[in-house]
Formats: C-alpha cells, sequence, structure tokens
C-alpha cells in the first residue's frame, strides 16, 4: 500500500517566532537556516500545523545520540510506517505530542549549534520532557584516557577556542541525560546487547547500554532501559514503541507491557519461529537441501525457533519481506547472544539435527495421508470419473486405493454430522415439495454431475437442453445459435 | 603507462613487473606538515577565524571538522576533517570463521544496505574459487539497484537538499531568494515547480514536498529489497557463490512493480537537481568553484555481467569489463586504466596520520598478486590493522580514517565516478536501456506512472564542483534503478528457461588451505573493496577500503591532503554577510555535503595542508 505524503496545509518553516534564541548566539557558523529544527518544529506547531491535541502535552524531545554506531537503526527507523517519522515529526497523529527529533542526521545546524540543546537538557532547562534514543554501542572510553574518545559528539565548552575544548564522549553523554530523561531507549542490537562492536576479540572494549547503566538505573518516569533489539531494527518497533510510550506520557494509552530484558513484551514474546510462514515445512519434514530451496531453512543454519522475534509476522517494511520470509537463516540479530553465541553462521545449530530427524519422522507419517486428502480436496465434487482439466489430462486417473481412502475418510469426516446437499431425510427437504429448478432438470445427484452427464439426465428426463451450448458436446467450431424454443 | 608514482613496468605483453634498479621498491619518505602560517595568521589577522564544527550535521555517521577561513578575503585556509569513531570490525573478523564475514562486515554501514555483505561474498568466491549462477547473479545486480535507491535520495533530499531550501537560502544568500522568486524553472512542465522560489520551498525541512517525499520514497525500493534479500540494511540472503533467496514469479512482480514506482520519481529528480544547478551557475559563476578539486577518480565497477562473471582473479580485467558499470581509473579527467588488476596493483593505505600503529615489522606476506603482479607493503593484503589510541595533533595523527591512494595519488569516489568511468571506458556491453557513449551515459527509460518515456543523458562535466555531484547523483539514481530493471527482465528470462538456480555451493563449505580473495564491488559513494586472506578455516587478514576513506581520507606521507580537506579549501566563501558574527560557513557544507559522506564513523576535516580526515572504522562505511 501506498501511504499518501501529506504536507502540512498551513504549516510553515519560514515564519520566525518570537523568542528565537539561536540567532543571538555568539557567533552563526553551522546555522545555516537562521533556526534550529527545535525553532523550525515550534514554527510548525504554531502555525497550524497541529491541531488541538488530546492531552496535556503538545511536544517532547527526543535526542538520538550515536555511541558505535552504523546508522543502520536510523535507516530502518526511516523506513517506518506504524506510524512514520514524519507523522511523529509534523504531530499527524491525536493524543501523541509532536516529537521534536535531536539528531545528527537530520538537523538544519552543526557545530555548538547542534550541541546547545544537549546542553539544555543537561541543565534541566528545557521547556517539555524528553526521551533519550541511543544507538550503537557504548565505547570503553577508561581505554581512551590521555586521548580522543573512541566516540563523541561536540567539543565543550562551546563557543571555546578550540585549543580549550574536549570533545565529549557519548558515554558521557548518557551519563549526564539518562536519569533525567523520561525513558531510555536502546535502539538496536548494539546499544540492547553490544552487538557486533562488542563482540569477542573486539579491540575497544564496547558493552550495552544495560551494561553501562546497570542494574538500578531508573528514568525520571521510574523505567528501566526499554530495549528495541534487532540489527537492524524493524523501523516499525521501535516507531510503535515510542508511540505507545508517548501516548503513555500523555495520558492516552496504557504503560506499554516489557519483558523482563526490557523488550516491548508484545513484539519479543514469541520466537520468530512460532510465526514463520516457513513453520510448517518444518512440521512436515521437509528442509531445504540448498541455498534458496523454499522448504525449512533450519538445516542450513536457521537459529529461528530459540530467537525472539515477530520479523516473520511484522514483516520488515509495510508489511513486506523479513528474513525467513525471503530466504534468509536466522541468525539471532535480535538476541542478546548475538553475533557470538550464533557462529559460525550458516554452521547447523546442535539442536537442529535431532529435532529435524523427529520432524522426518513426523512427516513421513502425516504426509501420505495429507497428499491422499489434499489429491482429493483439489477436485470438485462433479469431477468422479472424468476431470476436465486440459492441463493434465492425467489428473482423471484416480487409484482404488485412493477412491477406498476416500471413503473412509468422508465417512469419519461427516460422522455424526450431516454430507452437505439434500439427500434422503424429510428434515433436509422443502415441506412443499419444491425442488430447486436443477433438481427437476437432472435429478437429486444433480451437483456431482458435469454437463455432459446432465445432458444424459436430460434426454432420459425429456428435459429441453439449448442447442450450441455445451462446448463439450458440440465442439467449439459451432457458433452459438439464437434461442429456438 | 598507467603507474606514474609506483616502482611498476609493464613488459611488451603487458604484464606488470618492478621497475629494475630501484632501491627498495615501494619505499618513501615521510612529509612532514607545516602549520606555521596559519598560526601565525590566526594571531594577528582579526579576520581570520579558527572554526571548530563538531559535530558536522546531516551527513551519514559523525562527523567534525575544524576550518581556517579568512573572512575577509573569503577563502578558506585550512580544513581539517575527523573522524572520530572506530570500531574495530577489521580486528574483530581477524581470526574468525569465514562463514562470519559477509554477515559481519555488512554491520560496517547502515547505510549502503547489503554493498558490504557483496563485496565478502565476492571475496570469498575468489578465495573458494567459485562462480555464481545467472540467476543469483540477476538478483545481486537488481539488490544493489534497489539499494542506492534509498542511499542517493535521502542523501539528495533529506541531508544535502535541505542547503537549497528556501529557509537556508534566504538567510544565507538574500539576494539569491529575490532572484529565485523571479526566476522561471526550465523543466516546471516535468517537476511541476513553476519559479524557482517554489522549488526551493520544496526543500525545506518538516514542511517541504520533496523533503516529504523523500522520506516516503525510500520506502518501496526498501520494500522491494526486503522482498528479495529479508531487510535493509544488512540483507538476510547473500552466501558466496550467490544468494539464498527464494525466487518466484511472486517475488519477481512485487520487485519490478516497485521499481517502476520509485523510476517515476527518480526521473523528476534529473530535472530537479538540473534546475538547481543551473539557477546557482546563472546567478554566480564562482559557484562553479564550490567543492572543486582535480577531475581524478577511482571506481570498481558494480553489476556483473550474470554470463560473464567467474570469480577469479585471473580473469578479473575481463569479466571487469562486462559490467554495467566499468571500473576506471580518471586522472586530470582522462581515463587511464579499466582493468581491475591495475587497480588492485596501484592500492595502497598510509596512516602516518591517523591512529594506528604501522606494520612494517609484520613483513610483506603477499609481494605479489595471485596474477604474478608486484603488491606493496602497503597493499590491503599486506596492511594489518593496529589501533592506538592518541591524543589529535594537526601535524601527526587526527583521525581514525586511513589514507588509501592509488599510484600515490589523492583519488575521489562516488556514484559519479562510477557514472565516468563508464561513460569514458565505452566498453559496457549494449543494454536494453543503458549506453556508454565515450562522453556520456544515455538512459532510455520506459513510460511511468506519471511520466512519458523519456531519454536522459549524463554528460561528463566541464567543471568539478559540489553541483556536478549533486547533479551526477540524481542521474545515478536513474541509472542504477535502470540496472535493476534490466535485471529483473533478465531474471524473468531466466525463470523461464528454468534457470533458477541461486548458488552454486549447496552448503557453505569453508576450505582448510592458504587461500586470498578480493571483492570489488561499489557503495551508493562507489568505490569498495574487501580483501581477505585465510589460512587453516580462518580468516587471518581482512582490510575494508570504503569509498569514504578515500574521500575523507587524512594529509598523506607525501603531504596530499583528502578530497575533503581539498574541497572545501577550494571553496570561495559566497554567502552574504555584513559582520564576521554573522558567517554560517554554508558554502563549506555544501561542499563536503556533496561528497555524500558516510560516516557512521567520524570525519575530520583537517587543512593545515589543505587536509581532511576520514575516520573509517567507526563508519559504517569506514569501519575497517
Amino acid at each position: 500500500m501506498e501511504n499518501m505524503i501529506s504536507v502540512p496545509m498551513k504549516a510553515r518553516v519560514d515564519l520566525p517566532l518570537e523568542g528565537e534564541v539561536s540567532r543571538l548566539l555568539p557567533d552563526q557558523v553551522g546555522n545555516v537556516a537562521g533556526a534550529h529544527n527545535s525553532e523550525l518544529q515550534q514554527r510548525l506547531l504554531e502555525s497550524g500545523g497541529r491541531r488541538d491535541t488530546l492531552g496535556p502535552l503538545k511536544k517532547v524531545y527526543l535526542f538520538w545520540l550515536p555511541g558505535m554506531s552504523c546508522d543502520g537503526c536510523t535507516v530502518s527507523t526511516l523506513g517506518a510506517t506504524d506510524p512514520s517519522i514524519e507523522e511523529l515529526l509534523t504531530g499527524a497523529l491525536p493524543g501523541v505530542p509532536v516529537v521534536v527529533l535531536h539528531h545528527y542526521q537530520f538537523q538544519m545546524e552543526s557545530g555548538d549549534h547542534f550541541t546547545l540543546l544537549l546542553e539544555q537538557a543537561d541543565a534541566g532547562a528545557l521547556d517539555a520532557p524528553y526521551i533519550l534514543v541511543y544507538e550503537g554501542s557504548i565505547t570503553d572510553e577508561h581505554l581512551t584516557v590521555g586521548a580522543e574518545p573512541w566516540a563523541a559528539k561536540g567539543s565543550l565548552p562551546t563557543w571555546a577556542p578550540a585549543d580549550q575544548r574536549q570533545r565529549r564522549s557519548t558515554p558521557e553523554w548518557v551519563r549526564r541525560l539518562a536519569p533525567g530523561a523520561a525513558v531510555t531507549i536502546a535502539i538496536g542490537t548494539c546499544a540492547t546487547w553490544g552487538g557486533i562492536p562488542a563482540s569477542l576479540g573486539n579491540p575497544t572494549g564496547a558493552m550495552s547500554m544495560m551494561d553501562f547503566l546497570g542494574k538500578d538505573y531508573r528514568s525520571s518516569l521510574g523505567l528501566p532501559v526499554v530495549n528495541v533489539p534487532g540489527c537492524p531494527p524493524i523501523g516499525d518497533d521501535f516507531t510503535e514503541a515510542v508511540t505507545m510510550l508517548l501516548k503513555y506520557m500523555n495520558g492516552q494509552g496504557p504503560v506499554p507491557e516489557f519483558d523482563e530484558l526490557g523488550r516491548p513484551a508484545w513484539q519479543f514474546g514469541e520466537t520468530v519461529h512460532l510465526h514463520c510462514p516457513r513453520g510448517a515445512w518444518y512440521e512436515e519434514g521437509n528442509f531445504a537441501r540448498e541455498f534458496g530451496g523454499k522448504e525449512c531453512l533450519a538445516e542450513i543454519g536457521c537459529w529461528g525457533p530459540v530467537v525472539n522475534c515477530h520479523i516473520t509476522e511484522r514483516g520488515f517494511i509495510n508489511g513486506k519481506g523479513g528474513c525467513m520470509v525471503a530466504g534468509g537463516a536466522c541468525i539471532g540479530c535480535m538476541s542478546p547472544g548475538f553475533p557470538d553465541k550464533f557462529t559460525p553462521f550458516y554452521k547447523r545449530p546442535p539442536q537442529t539435527t535431532p529435532a529435524t530427524a523427529l520432524s522426518r519422522i513426523h512427516g513421513a507419517l502425516t504426509k501420505p495421508l495429507r497428499r491422499t486428502t489434499q489429491l482429493e480436496r483439489n477436485r470438485e465434487p462433479r469431477w468422479r470419473s472424468t476431470t476436465p482439466s486440459g492441463w493434465a489430462p492425467q489428473y482423471d486417473n484416480v487409484t482404488i486405493a485412493h477412491r477406498t481412502f476416500e471413503y473412509f475418510y468422508t465417512r469419519i469426516q461427516y460422522f455424526r454430522s450431516e454430507l452437505p446437499g439434500r439427500h434422503e431425510k424429510d428434515e433436509e427437504k422443502y415441506a412443499s415439495g419444491y425442488m430447486v429448478p436443477p433438481e427437476a432438470a437432472y435429478g437429486k445427484e444433480y451437483a456431482q454431475l458435469l454437463p455432459d452427464r446432465r445432458a444424459d439426465e436430460a434426454r432420459k428426463r425429456g428435459t429441453y437442453q439449448r442447442p450450441g451450448l455445451s462446448p463439450q458436446a458440440d465442439g467449439f467450431e459451432t457458433p452459438l445459435q439464437g434461442d429456438q424454443e | 603507462m598507467c603507474f606514474q608514482n609506483l616502482p611498476v613496468e609493464f613488459d611488451a605483453q603487458g604484464n606488470a613487473r618492478l621497475k629494475e634498479g630501484v632501491g627498495i621498491p615501494y619505499a618513501y619518505q615521510t612529509r612532514d606538515v607545516d602549520r606555521s602560517q596559519i598560526e601565525q595568521l590566526l594571531a594577528s589577522n582579526g579576520h581570520v577565524k579558527d572554526i571548530n564544527l563538531d559535530p558536522v550535521t546531516r551527513v551519514a555517521g559523525a562527523m567534525a571538522f575544524h576550518t581556517v577561513v579568512d573572512l575577509q578575503q573569503r577563502k578558506v585556509l585550512e580544513a581539517h576533517s575527523i573522524g572520530t569513531l572506530f570500531r574495530g570490525y577489521e580486528v574483530i573478523l581477524k581470526g574468525r570463521d569465514p562463514r562470519d564475514a559477509m554477515f559481519i562486515s555488512s554491520r560496517v554501514c547502515g547505510v549502503c544496505g547489503g554493498v558490504h555483505s557483496v563485496a565478502s561474498s565476492l571475496a570469498m568466491e575468489m578465495a573458494f574459487g567459485i562462480g555464481v549462477p545467472p540467476m543469483g547473479l540477476a538478483l545481486r545486480n537488481i539488490q544493489l539497484g534497489l539499494d542506492f535507491q534509498i542511499d542517493n535520495p535521502v542523501h539528495l533530499y533529506l541531508l544535502a537538499g535541505p542547503d537549497y531550501s528556501q529557509v537556508v537560502i534566504e538567510r544565507t544568500n538574500p539576494s539569491l531568494w529575490e532572484r529565485a522568486k523571479k526566476t522561471e524553472t526550465r523543466h516546471g512542465n516535468i517537476h511541476g515547480f513553476a519559479t524557482m522560489a517554489e522549488l526551493m520551498t520544496a526543500f525545506n525541512p518538516l514542511t517541504g514536498k520533496l523533503y516529504l517525499e523523500g522520506l516516503h520514497m525510500t520506502r518501496a525500493p526498501k520494500e522491494a529489497y526486503s522482498i528479495l534479500f529479508g531487510k535493509y540494511p544488512h540483507p538476510q540472503t547473500v552466501v558466496p557463490g550467490g544468494l539464498s533467496t527464494t525466487v518466484s514469479m511472486q517475488v519477481l512482480n512485487e520487485t519490478e512493480i516497485r521499481i517502476i514506482r520509485t523510476l517515476d520519481y527518480a526521473k523528476r529528480g534529473v530535472f530537479i537537481w538540473d534546475d538547481i544547478t543551473q539557477f546557482f551557475y546563472d546567478a554566480d559563476p564562482l559557484y562553479k568553484q564550490v567543492g572543486t578539486r582535480p577531475k581524478n577518480m577511482i571506481d570498481t565497477g558494480m553489476w556483473d555481467d550474470p554470463f560473464a562473471y567467474d570469480g577469479t582473479y585471473a580473469g578479473a580485467a575481463e569479466w571487469g569489463d562486462q559490467r554495467w558499470a566499468t571500473p576506471g581509473v580518471i586522472m586530470d579527467g582522462e581515463l587511464v586504466t579499466t582493468n581491475l588488476h591495475h587497480i588492485n596493483m596501484g592500492m595502497e593505505e598510509f596512516v602516518e596520520h591517523a591512529y594506528y600503529e604501522g606494520w612494517e615489522n609484520e613483513g610483506t606476506p603477499y609481494p605479489t598478486d595471485p596474477a604474478g603482479n608486484p603488491l606493496s607493503p602497503n597493499h590491503p593484503w599486506n596492511k594489518e590493522t593496529k589501533p592506538r589510541p592518541d591524543k589529535r595533533s594537526w601535524k601527526d595523527r587526527y583521525t581514525w580514517s586511513t589514507s588509501p591512494r592509488w599510484d600515490r595519488q589523492v583519488m575521489e569516489a562516488g556514484a559519479y565516478a562510477r557514472l565516468w568511468a563508464t561513460a569514458a571506458a565505452a566498453k559496457m556491453p549494449h543494454t536494453r536501456f543503458l549506453q556508454a557513449t565515450g562522453t556520456s551515459v544515455k538512459i532510455d527509460t520506459p513510460q511511468t506512472p506519471a511520466l512519458p518515456a523519456m531519454e536522459l543523458e549524463w554528460q561528463i562535466p566541464e567543471t568539478w564542483n559540489a553541483f556536478e555531484r549533486n547533479l551526477a547523483r540524481a542521474y545515478h539514481v536513474v541509472y542504477s534503478l535502470m540496472v535493476a530493471y534490466e535485471n529483473v527482465q533478465i531474471a524473468f528470462e531466466l525463470m523461464g528457461d528454468g534457470e533458477n538456480k541461486v548458488a552454486t555451493m549447496t552448503e557453505f563449505r569453508v576450505p582448510r588451505d592458504e587461500r586470498v580473495g578480493v571483492g570489488f564491488w561499489g557503495a551508493g559513494r562507489g568505490f569498495l573493496t574487501h580483501h581477505l586472506t585465510m589460512d587453516k578455516g580462518v580468516l587471518t587478514n581482512y582490510q575494508v577500503v570504503t569509498p569514504s576513506t578515500f574521500n575523507a581520507s587524512p594529509v598523506d606521507p607525501f603531504g596530499q591532503p583528502g578530497p575533503y580537506e581539498e574541497a572545501a579549501v577550494n571553496t570561495p566563501i559566497l554567502e552574504e554577510f555584513d559582520s564576521d558574527k554573522e558567517f554560517t560557513g554554508i558554502d563549506i557544507f555544501r561542499a563536503i555535503r556533496s561528497f555524500d559522506p558516510c560516516m557512521p564513523c567520524t570525519v575530520h576535516i583537517a587543512n593545515g595542508d589543505n587536509m581532511i580526515i576520514r575516520d573509517a572504522t567507526t563508519c559504517a562505511c569506514g569501519a575497517t
């Protein structure tokens, strides 16, 4: 489905408001729009882009800080549709405060102008609550004492000469901003569990937000770190979790449910295998033997049965995609154990062979029964002795074994139930003796007769048949005759 | 021959060998950086300002730069680009099972989707000695055509685009805004904006039509990408020897439909950026110098011919020429070579100004490549990654980015380098929709929902600057999308012929003996190589060279600054301001952003001697 691109009708970002501070700052280097994004969003809010909202909160700041990240979480979030990032930024959703985003990839302003809002948050000087989002692993800056940090944002103090400044590492920003944040959200597997930069053999000592902030951390709303994992995460998982939190903060929704690791419980409650479109291949004991196979990927290294994720249900974007949907084996990228507890990738996980062996036995028993039943269910009730398929003339050939199987199957299927169709019993018939027209014309078995058999029945009963209407009897050369009654 | 500075010559058969009579081949002397003049000016001239931009926003990843400008002379005197993020991917991969490499190296960059996993699988295909079935190659081509539909438009409309918006122009160049209100667009009949002012208003952040469309229009290609490869970025279905995608009519149909929807948008983009470019050129020809630097470019080519690629190093020169984008080196605007062997042989990486230790004590394990061509001790196959955090010093070390050089010259990488090499070489096999003429590439686009069929032609430009980079990138969007479209048609034909096999290997088996491999591929920003060596079933070395490693590189031991640094220093200050305090630096931003810096690693622009640095390691792209 294509979303409409809706431009807020009256909203303007080019009309300055009174009290904008960015133009008054000591110099204007980096302030290329003459206003910070937060000011542009205020202009948008006040010029009518924002309708009256439900709840008391008009806006909430969202600081997005990158540590050792690849920007993939940002890119993934840009694709979200439920809701989309632009819906959050322009205040399109009633009950959800406008999100004033502070993100290094999207701010109009650079340099000290960019850092200003972070400093204001640090000083508790913002006019609205804020959410802290962290993307990427946290660096261990104990290892860089006396050197440049592994990861940093901004040089402080702002507006000081270069030689008097120090780059502020992102862990320091986190340490300062996390206690005052309404919620702290770790996005992506690097921030939630450490991810690849923290994998065994890494040279930087990287770790996750939970590792860094510790067990006792609580945000100002009293929440531990909220974790939206994934490498990359599903964009909608993030925007959905943020929206639910915003609604809660605004008195418009319940407290979202989180699991024991701080994941949104409704998103990460089950394994990805339970929602997998290939799961039924597993159940029948069919496994892909080569890359590109359409069957279950367990034996080429899929970890799906033990990984908490729902990409096979939600899809990756706008309901589309998902690893196993496309043919990619699960490598556990949403799990705290990623990557080291899943490597070497593409090597069959140890539990797979016994499990798939059992499923093969199960499959060996159920498949023949299912295929026979399936074959019969691929037949109309009218296809008894012949089948009008030009695609496969041999479709006619039904074995005696099949007929016997189906006979007993039907007995069981309708045991203590009635076969469809009005057969013998009085309660199945019209009391008046009325017969529907085909029954009057061809007899009570009519629904199981193809046209040629109906013609036989009609002849027996002396019922009129229109000439030229039956391709099977007349062939295709005969033009359709007029009605000759 | 193609090398001016390396001690390499060619015999009559064209085989490379070391020149005789050179004492120690590849030895070099490091030139010291001299900042005394700048320091003097800073101390004595009130209009010379030391400007510290940390961070630079609207680039992928974390970038900071320091620059010294003379606001009276309206000149940039010095620029230092600093990449401040190191994540250590190459170190993490060392000693691992090669089966981990594609998925781990993919995470180098979350902006360019799956380019790293494909480059990694190409390197392994070479090391394992396997090819890829045609269907696998066709699908990979679609993948990398779609990839750039996310990458490039995000840059054009969300990152660089706002620098050309009403709010910025009104603030930094009021006279240009007055002019824009009176200037009719050239292509209003196609993009729907009658005046330049309307067009610039559409570039406004948050409310502009092009800005919001830029967010939205990345979704259709992301959907198609996810249908074929599971997710974006970090595809889940790339394996050495092909893919693990389950291909079907449904998959191809859903992909094709999304390509067509995106193509409509892509075609319009060319006309939007042509209007922007012409408007600035007409307003002031000095804009042609914003972000200018020598026309030295390098590209590895990409999109393999499904029937030519065999995965071997020996055959690289041949299958390289069959690619939809021809590999190439452009020196002073002239094509020097298209041979992937030459491109590989000429590569060296230097770390004199980056936070790494040298590896001169590690020996030179690979004095030649598998074809017998000589390699430098600084070649990626011989390089070791040994991080060492340090203080920042403009004269010494100041970034996590290395300095890759080709033939010891500063090279620029980019989507445009891909177009340039393809156009100049005119070797691309004639395809249904694309043609390289020697001076241009012609793109024959079919009818799309809103626009008729049209032939677009990107001409090799006379001048090289920020505007030409953006314009070429807009053409590249259409170009790469047509490669994807053509490969969808090829995939349909293959399916019709029953050629549905997508991978050579049925199981991922790792050889136990000593092997080397290199993947030559392209990212949204151009050039990309993964070099690996392996032995006893583990990776003994893994080296990634990304386009932003070239572009954001610090000064090299020969005293040459990196491309960002050069471009920043060559940029005239054209914004309007009454007092020094009002200076915003917009022209410098335009110059830097035109490269589409990808620094999930940080970039630091340093230009004492005109140098800019980028850190590849923190970066999605630079995470080498």
